[in-house]
C-alpha cells in the first residue's frame, strides 16, 4: 500500500501480534521515508531547543524548603526532553543513508500553509473588532479555499450559515458571550 | 445488590427527557464525528468542553459519555466505506472491513460492526457497573505513593505500546509533560515557562493542546499532503446479516469482547492492543483462513468488539481511580474537573447519584446507537460524500470556538497555532500524540503526589516502594519497559523469517 505520512504510527504492539504480511496491508507510514526522517530530526531539534529553555527556566526558579521544591519537575522532565530529542536525530540521523526517496513535496503546497497560518492570525487579530460571524465566515471561506474548495461564492454562502448556526446556538441559547462586531453579531 | 439498586436509581435519574435527551444527542454527535474522517470523540469533547461550560454537570458528562461510545460506533462505519483509519483502534476494522465492502458486502460488514459494538458495549458496560465500585473500594486503600506508582504506570505503558519505537513513544511523552509544567507552580506560587504571559500563567488548557495536535495538526497535514481521493464503497441492500455470517460472527464478538475489556481496564496504557490481539486471534481459530486479508467477517467483528469493549474498560481506572489511560479518557477527566468532580475512589460515595446516571446512560445510549446505526447507516454513509475542505474548514471554525471560550483572549488562539505547528510536526516524523495528551493532564497530578508521598515520608523516598502494591506496580514499569525491547527483536526476527512461516494457509 502507498505509504501515507499522515496515517497513525503503527505501534511496536501490533508488530508482535500480527504476521508479516497483516501488517504489510496495513496503511503505513512509511517509517524510513526521507521526509519522515528530516521530520524526526526537526522535531528533535525542537525538542532539544525546548529542553534548554526549561532547564533555564527552571534554574531562575528560588528554591522552597520542602522535599520536591518547584525545580525538581522542570528539571527532570528538561533533562527528558533534551536526551529523547537527540536521540531521535540521532535515529534520523542513522536512517537517512538507507532512506527510501523522498515524497515530493511542490512547494505550493508549502505557501498554502502559510497561507492558513496567515489566515488564522488574521481570524485572531480581527475576531474582537468585526465580531464573531464575520470572522468566521472569513476563516471558513479562506480554509476551504485553501484545501480546495471549487465554487468560492457558495463556499461563502455556507460559512456564513454555518458561522451564524453556531452563533445563535453558542451565544443565544447556551449563554456563552461571543465577540460583537460593531453591528451586534 | 447494592449496585442492582443503585443502578436503578441510575436509571430513574437518566431517563428523564432531558437526560434523554442530552444522550440523544451526545450519540448523535458522536456518530457523527466517528464517521467524519480526522476528527474523533477526544477531539470534539475537547471542543464542546468550553463551550458547554454552561450546562448542568449531569447533562454535560451523559452528553461527553454519548460522544465517547458514538465515535466507536461512527469510526467503524468509516473505516468500512473509506479504509482511512484515523485512528489505531480502527486499523484492524479498516483491513478486513474495507476488502469487505469492496466485494460488495458493505452492508453485512456495516452489521456486524455494529451488533458487535452493541454486544461489546452492553457487555463492558455491565463489567463496568459491577466491578467499578469493587475498584473504588479498594483504590480507598492508595496513598500518595500508590498514586506516584499508578501514573509511572500510565506514563511508560502509553508511551510503549502506542508508538513506533520506544524513542518516539516517550518523545511524545515528555512533549506532553512540558506542557504541563506550564504555569504557576502549586507549592511556591512562581511562574514556570510562562515568560511573563498572563494567559499563560494559569497554564495551557489542555483544549488548547488536544485542539491543536488533533485538529490543527490534521488540517496542516492535509493543506500539506494534498488529500487524495478516497472512494466511498457503495452500500447495496439493508444492514442485516445472513444465518451465516451470524454465525461465524457472534464468537468473534465474545471473543473480541473477553480480550478488549480486561486488557481496558488495566490501569495502563493501550486500549488499542486488544483489537490488535483480537484480529490475530481469530486468524488463528478461522476455519475460514483463507479469506482473510479478503474481507473474512471474523477479522472485523473480533476487533470492533474488542475496541468497544475495551473502551469501556478504559472507564473503569477512570472513574475508580481517576487514571486516564487514553486521550480521549483524559479529555473526560478534564470535564469531570471542571465542574468540580474529582474523579476516584471519592466520586462514587460522594457524586453517587451523578456516576449512576452516568453509568445508566451508556446503556441506553448504547441501545440509542444500535438503532442510529443500523437501520439509519446510509444516512452516515452520505456523510461521507462532504468533500474534505468543507470538513476541516469547519473543524477550524469549531476548534478556534472552543479555544477562545477555553482562554479567551488572542494569545490562546496564537498559542494554539504554535501547538498546531507542532502536532504537525510530530504527525510528520510519525510520533503518536495520544501520550502527549495523557502525560500533559497527568504530569502536574504525579508531581503533586510526589510531594505529598514525601512530605509524609520526611523526605524518605524509599516510601515510594513501600508495601506489597507499590512493588507490583514498579515491577510493571519496569516489564514495560523491557517489553518493547523484546517485541523489537520479536519484529526483527519474523522480519527474517521467510513470509508466511506463521500463516500456514499460504
Amino acid at each position: 500500500m502507498e505509504p501515507n505520512p499522515l496515517a497513525p504510527p503503527i505501534p511496536l504492539a501490533a508488530h508482535a501480534t500480527l504476521s508479516v504480511e497483516t501488517e504489510q496491508a496495513l496503511p503505513a507510514h512509511a517509517e524510513h521515508d526521507r521526509g519522515t526522517l528530516l521530520a524526526s530530526a526537526a522535531l528533535g531539534i525542537v525538542m532539544i531547543v525546548g529542553a534548554v529553555v526549561v532547564l533555564v527556566d527552571a534554574a531562575s526558579l528560588r528554591p522552597s524548603d520542602e522535599f520536591v521544591g518547584p525545580a525538581v519537575a522542570p528539571t527532570t522532565v528538561g533533562i527528558l526532553l533534551g536526551l529523547l530529542g537527540s536521540l531521535l536525530v540521532l535515529q534520523a540521523v542513522r536512517h537517512l543513508r538507507t532512506a527510501t526517496a523522498r515524497q515530493a513535496l511542490p512547494h505550493r503546497r508549502l505557501l498554502r500553509l502559510a497561507a492558513m497560518l496567515a489566515l488564522l492570525v488574521a481570524f485572531a487579530v480581527l475576531l474582537p473588532i468585526v465580531g464573531y460571524v464575520v470572522a468566521s465566515t472569513l476563516l471558513f471561506t479562506g480554509a476551504a479555499l485553501l484545501l480546495g474548495a471549487p465554487h468560492p461564492a457558495r463556499t461563502a454562502a455556507y460559512g456564513w450559515t454555518l458561522a451564524g448556526l453556531v452563533f445563535l446556538i453558542f451565544d443565544r441559547v447556551i449563554g456563552l458571550a461571543l465577540p460583537t462586531g460593531p453591528w451586534g453579531f | 445488590m447494592d449496585q442492582l439498586q443503585s443502578l436503578l436509581q441510575g436509571f430513574g435519574d437518566a431517563l428523564t427527557p432531558v437526560n434523554l435527551m442530552w444522550a440523544f444527542i451526545g450519540v448523535t454527535i458522536g456518530t457523527a464525528v466517528g464517521v467524519l474522517p480526522g476528527i474523533g470523540p477526544a477531539l470534539t469533547v475537547a471542543m464542546l468542553l468550553p463551550i458547554t461550560f454552561r450546562l448542568e454537570p449531569a447533562s454535560a458528562l451523559i452528553m461527553f459519555a454519548g460522544i465517547y461510545y458514538g465515535g466507536m460506533y461512527g469510526g467503524s462505519t468509516t473505516s468500512i466505506l473509506l479504509n482511512t483509519p484515523g485512528e489505531t483502534a480502527s486499523m484492524m476494522s479498516a483491513l478486513e472491513g474495507n476488502k469487505m465492502a469492496r466485494a460488495g458486502r458493505a452492508a453485512a460488514a456495516l452489521a456486524t460492526a455494529a451488533l458487535g459494538s452493541f454486544v461489546a458495549g452492553t457487555i463492558g458496560t455491565l463489567g463496568l457497573t459491577f466491578i467499578a465500585p469493587y475498584v473504588a473500594e479498594f483504590a480507598l486503600n492508595f496513598g500518595p505513593p500508590e498514586y506516584v506508582a499508578l501514573m509511572a504506570v500510565a506514563f511508560v505503558t502509553v508511551a510503549a505500546l502506542l508508538g513506533p519505537n520506544l524513542v518516539k513513544g516517550f518523545a511524545s511523552l515528555a512533549i506532553g509533560l512540558t506542557v504541563g509544567l506550564v504555569g504557576i507552580d502549586a507549592q511556591t506560587g512562581q511562574p514556570r515557562l510562562s515568560f511573563g504571559v498572563p494567559a499563560m500563567l494559569d497554564g495551557i488548557d489542555v483544549v488548547i493542546l488536544v485542539v491543536a495536535l488533533f485538529a490543527l495538526g490534521e488540517t496542516f497535514g492535509h493543506l500539506l499532503t494534498g488529500t487524495g481521493s478516497a472512494t466511498v464503497e457503495p452500500i447495496r441492500g439493508r444492514a442485516v446479516l445472513s444465518r451465516d455470517d451470524l454465525r461465524r460472527s457472534w464468537p468473534a464478538w465474545l471473543r473480541g469482547t473477553a480480550l478488549g475489556f480486561p486488557i481496558g481496564s488495566l490501569p495502563a496504557g493501550g486500549a488499542e492492543v486488544p483489537t490488535f490481539l483480537s484480529y490475530s486471534l481469530e486468524r488463528r481459530v478461522s476455519k475460514h483462513k483463507n479469506e482473510f486479508g479478503k474481507g473474512a467477517i471474523e477479522g472485523l467483528a473480533g476487533p470492533e468488539a474488542a475496541n468497544n469493549a475495551a473502551a469501556a474498560g478504559v472507564l473503569v481506572p477512570l472513574l475508580t481511580i481517576g487514571l486516564p489511560t487514553s486521550a480521549t479518557a483524559a479529555v473526560i477527566l478534564t470535564a469531570f474537573q471542571s465542574y468540580g468532580l474529582q474523579p476516584g475512589p471519592q466520586l462514587f460515595s460522594e457524586s453517587g447519584p451523578l456516576v449512576w446516571a452516568l453509568l445508566a446512560s451508556l446503556y441506553i445510549g448504547n441501545i440509542m446507537l444500535l438503532i442510529l446505526n443500523l437501520p439509519l447507516v446510509k444516512i452516515w454513509a452520505r456523510m461521507l460524500t462532504i468533500p474534505a475542505y468543507g470538513i476541516y474548514a469547519g473543524v477550524l471554525v469549531f476548534a478556534t470556538l472552543g479555544t477562545f471560550a477555553a482562554g479567551g483572549t488572542i494569545t490562546d488562539l496564537l498559542l494554539l497555532y504554535l501547538l498546531g505547528l507542532l502536532g504537525l510536526l510530530m504527525r510528520l516524523a510519525d510520533v503518536p500524540v495520544a501520550p502527549a495528551v495523557i502525560a500533559m493532564i497527568l504530569g502536574p497530578l504525579a508531581e503533586q503526589q510526589l510531594r505529598r508521598a514525601l512530605a509524609i515520608s520526611e523526605g524518605d523516598p524509599s516510601i515510594l516502594l513501600s508495601g506489597p502494591i507499590n512493588l507490583v506496580l514498579w515491577s510493571f514499569v519496569a516489564l514495560s519497559l523491557l517489553l518493547p525491547l523484546t517485541l523489537a527483536v520479536l519484529k526483527r526476527r519474523r522480519h527474517r523469517t521467510p513470509a508466511g512461516s506463521d500463516v500456514p494457509d499460504h
